[in-house]
């Protein structure tokens, strides 16, 4: 095939500037002081300030706890809903039982309900059961998606051959076991997927932590937003907050780019 | 495969090896194993159903109970009111501002969002050199938080010494209001969205791209159809089902919009006009911000028949091009 | 290859970095009272306070220095960025019955409507503090059945902060004492003087028609609900006649810079020569002193038109979910004292609301610098003396502020209004909260 003109290299050369533009605005202010942006000219080289700025977003808000929770929230939940999506997407798949169809059909039709417009139920119960600020509140809730559940089926139907399965039931292995050794090998790429997906869409997560958690012991977009909500707001350290927090995933996705970019793309061949 | 379990379960589409002659040993594992069976599969999907009945299901259906009451954020429970919540959203202005302001920005951040997504994939779609690294490169902004990307688009997005304005007034055009402006505010954080969500879209427009049979382009080139009229002619057509699926989940994401209009300003409040306040937003303040969660739960339950409906809109949709095509074909 | 594992290596090492750091903060994580009991294995019961602030209460080396004096306490300090965000969460935990801090600062603002909560508050009355603060500051949180729901900490008595070399450019004195003098009486003469400075200046006279809502709103009694709390938000002619006067100034005779209070332009403006004064509670120095490092020009007068004037200031209150209300209260008593205030006047100058602390000489003889080196401890005591009473405020006052101020922005800041078409959707708006 032939390979494509200057414009088109021209085209998507000027999309992925434009992706990375904010981020390196950020980083351009974030490294100057408050008083950068009132300057009659925007700076266009970075200043000398960032680690400074850095210093004082981390102490400023609980910047070290709000990681740390992320990442346990995000690890939790990722692991959670990999193994139960792919035990329910393995039933679903590759198990005969009654109502299976129709039970899949219902999995489906909950990925279009809204459930955080259950928010003040929700809310309530997290209070009764005193989870409130606790991160057992955006856990539990989070630790099997419909999405991955849907995934899992998709894909272990037509990953797993079902010969292997009977195989090993033929040698006397377990439901259980058979699920262990057979499927959740063969789930093992969709799996990181999905684990990947997770963590990105829980680590970004604001509106159910925010209400539930509160400023007291938030995850990192929590955090990030009480550096804008002051009296007195240094952009240079709201940016700064924004870099920093922004860099693990940018790590990850320096680590798992490619995995993120297939996944997306492989999803959508079977939608 | 054991005796138990073929008289219970329907035949397997994939013969497998014959059942061994039963055993007494056999008979007694094959009970045990019977029920393994037969119920193991509900043992696996149970996680998510239990766990969709309590935070899911039950949520939504107690919401219609609060929404039925006076119902005080710190005092609890007061009295019945029936559907006065209702009434008092529906006939004040707040709701229905919030509503169009909510559609508004939705329609802002879908339909640039797709023409985008489209355009991306079909350069994309071209025999790039290093093409992971193009695709990822597009990719990028969808790692960045939203309340990160509300942050750093708020800065560049400043009334009075924003970069953006800036920029407009070094080529001699007029500074926008972006805050005080209803439609620039809409426009600012469709901004946002498209931002984060432009280059996600494109790739699964991508791979639906390459899943066109190629010899169809090819045809068509012979046919003399230039590269326009090809795109017209047969990507699109193509591509109809995905891009509706683009729609739908970025319908169900998008009318619940908070993070982005919640930092748009620092108060998070949706203006002082109510010019950007979402239904969301709309919802956290009666809630949280005044203690009415009987109001507050009436807004998510009309919220929530809102998507409801848009979903059905976007399935007749569907139903009717997927029909259309049939008969074309 | 080479490179992906070049940043497995970075990925590993930051998060381990960031386990290490986490591990050393460690010490206050898990810092809610009620799972804090067993912590201290070994060296008797220690006991978790947590203290929950916002903005700047000025208490970080205070609570160092009562742990260092009470062996077996540890006091956990828990500082949310903004008032709203702090009355949100204490709402929030009032609600749900567990979450709140052992000590929850709370602002003057919203304190009458957690009036409404009484049972969910200890009560901290004791003859030991009796008289400690203005009768005014301990009125607004005595019920009626003689429980104290909370000590004071800070107020915020007014005064004027000025650019004096705006004031020079324009032809204005620029001495402080001639400036108090010049801007001494009522509001309208504090417009006149501005009208007057507008008109040779390309600055304008005051930030925002929203700051000087505050002062002036301040200086009502049951502004937006009645004695009996009824709420005459729309129907009381002085509310109106404020409302026009603010706008009238603020847009006709352009006398306001049109910004919006706290937000990024807000701040940024500090650095330019957009107005020459603000109206100045003793907490707003540090935030003038933040947002316009390097400007030069800043002072202080003390006066306030309309009489005196407080705008802020806060309170601690212990909530009654809480596991060790006895110390609890015992810290709040400790941190409310005089001596204690003065210190954290030293440290963030939030101004005591302690009778005694404005006797001291640490006070009256603190200078201030960045404000051409004005003598704003003997200025802002002077401020505080003027002030005869706190605004008595109803349990819906922070709502319905919020939609005033919401009234004057879009007529002020946004300009989609007009002050009567912004008036008729303030109305609905007190309407619509029932």
């Amino acid at each position: 095939m032939r390979r494509p003109s200057w414009f088109v290299y021209g085209l998507l050369a000027a999309v992925v500037l434009g992706s990375m533009f904010p981020l390196w605005w950020s980083f351009l202010i974030a490294s100057h002081d408050a008083t950068v942006l009132s300057r009659e000219r925007f700076p266009l080289i970075p200043g000398g300030n960032f680690l400074r700025n850095a210093a004082t977003v981390i102490d400023t808000v609980p910047f070290w706890r709000a990681t740390m929770n992320s990442i346990i929230v995000s690890t939790t939940v990722s692991a959670s809903v990999v193994f139960f999506s792919t035990l329910a997407g393995y039933a679903f798949a590759k198990l005969r039982f009654r109502f299976s169809g129709p039970l899949l059909v219902f999995v489906i039709a909950t990925m279009a309900v809204p459930t955080q417009l259950g928010v003040v139920p929700l809310y309530q119960v997290m209070a009764k059961l005193g989870w409130t600020g606790e991160l057992t509140a955006v856990i539990v809730p989070g630790l099997v998606t419909a999405f991955g559940v849907f995934w899992m089926t998709q894909y272990l139907t037509q990953a797993v051959p079902t010969e292997l399965i009977e195989a090993a039931r033929v040698d006397g292995a377990s439901m259980i076991r058979t699920f262990w050794h057979v499927g959740l090998p063969a789930a093992r790429p969709a799996a990181w997927m999905l684990g990947l997906f997770t963590f990105v869409a829980t680590w970004t997560n604001f509106f159910w932590p925010f209400i539930v958690l509160g400023p007291r012991n938030p995850t990192l977009p929590v955090a990030l937003q009480q550096l804008q909500a002051a009296h007195f707001v240094d952009y240079s350290l709201v940016l700064a907050g924004a870099v920093l927090a922004t860099i693990p995933l940018i790590l990850l996705f320096a680590v798992a780019g490619r995995q993120l970019v297939s996944g997306i793309m492989q999803g959508a061949v079977k939608q | 495969m054991t005796v138990g379990a073929t008289t219970t379960a329907p035949p397997a589409t994939t013969a497998g090896p014959l059942p061994a002659p039963a055993s007494p040993k056999r008979e007694r594992r094959g009970r045990r194993s019977g029920v393994d069976v037969r119920f193991s599969p509900y043992l696996y999907i149970a996680p998510f159903f239990v766990l969709f009945a309590v935070t899911g299901l039950f949520p939504l259906l107690y919401t219609g109970w609060v929404a039925l009451h006076d119902w005080d954020q710190i005092m609890g429970q007061g009295e019945f009111v029936g559907l006065d919540n209702f009434v008092a959203v529906l006939t004040g202005s707040a709701f229905w501002r919030a509503f169009t302001n909510t559609v508004s920005i939705f329609v802002l951040s879908s339909v640039p969002q797709i023409a985008a997504a489209l355009l991306i994939a079909t350069a994309l779609d071209r025999n790039l050199r290093a093409k992971t690294l193009w695709r990822m490169g597009v990719l990028l902004p969808y790692v960045v938080a939203p309340v990160a990307v509300a942050l750093i688009f708020s800065n560049l997005f400043a009334d009075r010494f924003g970069l953006i304005n800036a920029l407009l007034e070094t080529v001699g055009l007029e500074p926008v209001r972006w805050h005080s402006d209803r439609f620039a505010s809409h426009v600012a954080i469709a901004t946002m969205v498209n931002f984060r969500w432009t280059g996600y879209n494109a790739l699964i427009l991508l791979a639906a791209m390459q899943a066109v049979p190629r010899d169809l382009y090819e045809q068509a080139a012979i046919d003399g159809a230039n590269a326009w009229r090809q795109f017209w002619a047969i990507t699109v057509p193509m591509l109809r089902p995905t891009i509706i699926f683009v729609i739908i989940t970025s319908t169900i994401g998008g009318l619940q919009i908070f993070d982005e209009p919640r930092m748009f300003d620092q108060y998070g409040r949706g203006g002082a006009d109510q010019q950007w306040q979402t239904l969301t937003i709309y919802l956290y303040e009666l809630g949280w911000t005044r203690s009415d969660f009987g109001m507050a739960s009436a807004v998510a339950w009309l919220l929530f028949l809102i998507i409801v409906g848009f979903g059905i809109v976007n399935y007749l949709i569907t139903r009717r091009i997927a029909t259309a095509e049939g008969k074309k074909s | 290859m080479q490179s992906s594992k070049h940043i497995y290596y970075l990925l590993a090492s930051s998060t381990a970095l960031t386990l290490a750091l986490t591990a050393c903060g460690d010490g206050d994580n898990g810092a809610s009272a009620d799972d804090g009991d067993d912590t201290g294995s070994g060296s008797g019961r220690q006991i978790e306070l947590s203290v929950a602030t916002f903005n700047e209460f000025g208490y970080e080396e205070l609570l160092k220095e009562y742990e260092a004096d009470n062996p077996g306490i540890k006091v956990t300090h828990v500082k949310a960025d903004t008032a709203d965000n702090a009355r949100a969460a204490l709402r929030n935990s009032l609600g749900a019955n567990s979450g709140a801090s052992d000590i929850e600062g709370m602002e003057v603002d919203w304190v009458v409507e957690f009036k409404q909560y009484p049972d969910k508050f200890a009560d901290l009355a004791d003859p030991e503090v009796e008289g400690r603060w203005f009768d005014w500051k301990t009125e607004a949180v005595t019920l009626e059945d003689g429980k104290l729901m909370g000590y004071g900490t800070d107020i915020g008595p007014e005064a004027i902060c000025y650019r004096a070399d705006l004031f020079e450019a324009a032809g204005l004195p620029t001495d402080r004492e001639e400036v108090a003098e010049l801007l001494e009486g009522s509001w309208e003469n504090y417009f006149e003087v501005g009208k007057d400075f507008v008109a040779n200046s390309d600055a304008a006279w005051y930030d925002s028609a929203g700051a000087l809502w505050q002062g002036m709103i301040n200086q009502i009694d049951y502004a937006y609900e009645d004695a009996d709390g009824n709420i005459v938000a729309a129907s009381n002619p002085e509310v109106r006649a404020i409302y026009d006067q603010v706008l009238q100034a603020s847009v006709e005779d352009e006398l306001s810079a049109g910004l919006a209070l706290w937000s990024p332009d807000y701040t940024a403006s500090f650095q330019k020569d957009e107005f020459a004064t603000m109206l100045c509670p003793g907490w707003m120095l540090g935030i003038i002193e933040g947002n316009a490092a390097g400007v030069e020009g800043w002072d202080v007068a003390n006066v306030f038109p309309g009489g005196g004037g407080v705008w802020g200031g806060s309170y601690l209150t212990v909530p009654a979910q809480g596991d060790n209300i006895e110390e609890a209260t015992k810290l709040a008593k400790w941190l409310t004292a005089p001596e204690q205030q003065v210190k954290a006047f030293e440290a963030k100058g939030t101004f005591p609301s302690q009778l005694e602390a404005l006797d001291s000489d640490v006070l009256l003889e603190s200078t201030n610098a960045f404000f051409n080196d004005a003598p704003t401890g003997q200025i802002f005591v002077d401020r505080a003396e003027a002030v005869k009473a706190q605004p008595v405020k109803g349990p819906r006052y922070f709502d319905i502020n919020t939609a005033l101020q919401d009234a004057i922005t879009r007529v002020d800041v946004d300009q989609t209004d007009d002050p009567e078409s912004s008036w008729a959707k303030f109305v609905s708006a007190v309407e619509a909260l029932g």
